[in-house]
């Protein structure tokens, strides 16, 4: 599941917005991997200090649904880049140039659909908790140490636009690959057979390459 | 608003439209449409909440005509990913994740095979037993099946074939301990169970304990016979003195420490399941630092644990936008009331429902399998147990514990399908990782290794089914 794509560049246009989306991408994701460290480590804190001191980290739960907010959403639009979201390639596996751009394009198509309506979903919901004149800018807050809630809220829109927006390079990309032909086109994740795939799958968790520790 | 002001109203009446339609039938195809959107490569995130949104508009502009029902639909939808997937129990599910991918750097897996296979290589295809004891063992840390896979192939095949090992055998056991994963505490599988269906998190995670363990017997069993039956597949290896089987021991131990951290703290309620996998990512991690794990490592480590843990939120919420719309139209309690007005026995439904996921799961993933089913598959199997509120089905269980078991036993067919052609995922990954070793190994090799191994899993699930005291036991004793 965890496959790292590969994504050809070169200097047209479209491989130049995928790789300036790329580093806001891959910023985000690892923001969303420290928030992973960052509630182990509060995690521990709270047990730590519940049994030896009694005395739990004020406000634990709150927190760790704001640190949730953070790790569930930044890391869409880096995954879609590395073509990582699960799905059946089955077919499109077996398909090659023209007929392969199609579905691809048909299949960003159908996510850019409904991404834009989860935009203004989730703005909804966000702005439904912010008010400038309200203390903390908030109407709402978290149960036991009132943290306002709609940072949280925030960051879902903002990940659904830079997904949104990584969708729209993609849509450029297999629409350009439908014009063009060719099997290897720009800024998308290359098809792989399942050799290669699993190959990738392999070096994620260093199970390849110099086995050092092992 | 921002859509109120599109004015489609004044071009197309809706409400007059899909005056009549209803809503229920409207279900029915957008589900089939969902269906083909996966097969034609949609991602299923996606394709799901798309499906729910579509059907969310058909069910809102029904009511409130073009304009007011789009807005009404989007924010319902909106609400769906911030309230679904910031609930505290979901937490857990990056710390298991992230515990996968520092076990390497913690050097868990080899010090794991060098001891099991100190301790029982000299028994028939030792070496085999060894794997799979080696496997359980590494699931206790990982809840990935796949990773587990992939590690043990570059550590246990080699060492096979220099045994001479048939490297089929080999490759099979390699695939197939690899499923071990998802039963074993800490399984992400589990706890995106127990989120749909709404059950108790650690009650699922001790659940899946001891049918993980008789799993890996089951295995380990099957090896033993398979090598006794034809020596040529798997000699044992034996002339370890008991100073070298008790010098292997510590390096395995951190593997003892987090699933006693786990599996303790839930059972005793010391610690939440999301602090106990907390723990057990701060025991491995100490454990890499300690053998030299640099900042690139574990930034590496966070980016991936990053990658697969938005992989799985994505899939939750997208499904949930699903079964929102599911919900209006009532499918799941039409669905029920279908399955229950069957005429054939509880246990004849329920197996046609496991052979409907060994077909599915043939061609999907399994995480994604189980999402997209399970809002459906659910209600009409707890209907089907139909038991009082504190009473006992027609399963012989309580609602809660058939719950509980039905979720180990799909958990298990899903897993089944990993090493099943064509898609079965660990076999691929065997292969992918032989053949970068430049070992000679196909992916035909692997599924054929694997095979027998796929009988010893539908026995598994039998005696799962003939014996559920095995699942409810220790869950049981929670109360």
């Amino acid at each position: 599941m965890a496959t790292t794509s590969n994504v050809l560049t070169d200097d047209s246009s479209v491989s130049r917005a995928d790789r300036a989306l790329l580093h806001v991408e891959k910023a985000l994701n690892l923001a969303a991997g420290i928030t992973i460290f960052a509630l182990v480590l509060l995690a521990i804190s709270n047990v730590l200090l519940r049994k030896l001191l009694n005395a739990p980290v004020p406000g634990y739960i709150d927190w760790t649904e704001q640190f949730m907010a953070v790790f569930a959403f930044l890391g869409l639009a880096y995954v879609q880049r590395e073509g990582g979201h699960i799905r059946m390639d089955l077919l499109v596996g077996n398909l090659k140039g023209r007929l392969l751009w199609l579905f691809e394009f048909l299949s960003v198509i159908f996510m850019w659909v409904v991404v834009t309506a989860l935009i203004y979903g989730t703005w909804f919901h966000f702005d439904r908790s912010f008010d400038f004149s309200a203390p903390n800018w908030s109407t709402d807050s978290s149960i036991d140490i009132a943290l306002p809630l709609w940072p949280a809220k925030l960051a879902v829109p903002v990940a659904l636009t830079i997904l949104w927006l990584r969708l729209a390079v993609q849509i450029w990309a297999y629409g350009r690959g439908l014009v063009q032909g060719g099997d290897r086109i720009v800024a998308v994740p290359l098809p792989e057979d399942p050799a290669e795939q699993a190959s990738k799958e392999a070096a994620a968790v260093g199970a390849l390459g110099g086995d050092r520790r092992g | 608003m921002l859509w109120a002001g599109i004015g489609v109203d004044n071009l197309i009446d809706m409400r007059a439209l899909l005056d009549g339609v209803s809503i229920f039938e409207v279900s029915l195809w957008l589900s089939g449409l969902l269906l083909v959107l996966v097969l034609i490569g949609v991602r299923v995130a996606f394709a799901a909440a798309f499906i729910g949104f579509v059907g969310l508009c058909a069910f809102f502009m029904q009511r409130q005509g073009f304009d007011q029902g789009l807005v009404t639909a989007a924010k319902l939808a909106g609400q769906v990913p911030h309230s679904k997937a910031t609930q505290y129990a979901l937490s857990l599910i990056p710390t298991f994740i992230l515990i996968g991918y520092l076990a390497y750097f913690a050097g868990l897996t080899t010090a794991l095979f060098e001891a099991a296979k100190r301790w029982v290589g000299w028994v028939p295809g030792g070496l085999g037993v060894a794997t799979v004891f080696a496997t359980a063992g590494f699931a206790a840390v990982s809840g990935a099946s796949v990773a587990t896979s992939a590690v043990f192939a570059r550590i246990a095949i080699p060492e096979m074939l220099r045994e001479g090992y048939d490297k089929r055998f080999a490759a099979g056991v390699v695939a197939a301990g690899g499923t071990l994963a998802s039963l074993i505490p800490p399984s992400a599988i589990l706890v995106i169970y127990a989120i749909i269906v709404e059950q108790s998190v650690g009650k699922l995670l001790l659940a899946g304990f001891l049918p993980g363990l008789v799993s890996a017997l089951i295995y380990g069993a099957l090896v033993m016979g398979l090598a006794r039956l034809r020596p040529t597949l798997g000699p044992p290896v034996g002339g370890f003195t008991w100073g070298q089987r008790l010098s292997a021991l510590p390096g395995a131990l951190p593997i003892l420490l987090v699933v006693f951290i786990i599996v303790y703290s839930i059972y005793f309620g010391w610690a939440t399941p999301t602090e106990a996998g907390a723990l057990g990512a701060g025991v491995v991690l100490t454990m890499a630092l300690w053998k030299g794990m640099r900042w690139r490592d574990l930034q590496g480590a966070l980016m991936e644990a990053a990658k697969l843990t938005v992989m799985i939120f994505a899939m939750i919420w997208g499904v949930l936008i699903y079964v929102r719309f599911l919900g209006f139209a009532k499918l799941p309690d039409a669905f029920a009331e279908f399955i229950t007005g069957l005429d054939m026995g509880p246990y004849q439904i329920l197996l046609l429902i496991l052979l409907v996921y060994v077909v599915l799961g043939m061609f999907m993933d399994a995480i994604g399998m189980l999402i997209l089913t399970l809002p459906i598959t659910f209600p009409a199997v707890m209907a089907l147990n139909g038991a009082e509120a504190g009473g006992v089905g027609a399963l012989g269980m309580t609602n809660e514990e058939a719950a509980i078991w039905f979720g180990i036993i799909v958990v298990k067919m899903a897993e089944l399908c990993l090493i099943t052609p064509p898609i079965g995922l660990n076999c691929f990954v065997v292969a992918g990782v032989a053949q970068d070793a430049k070992m000679d190994i196909s992916v035909q090799d692997v599924f054929r290794g694997a095979s027998p191994f796929f009988v010893a899993d539908v026995a598994t699930v039998a005696v799962l089914i003939a014996f559920p005291g095995i699942v409810l036991w220790l869950p049981g004793l929670v109360g």
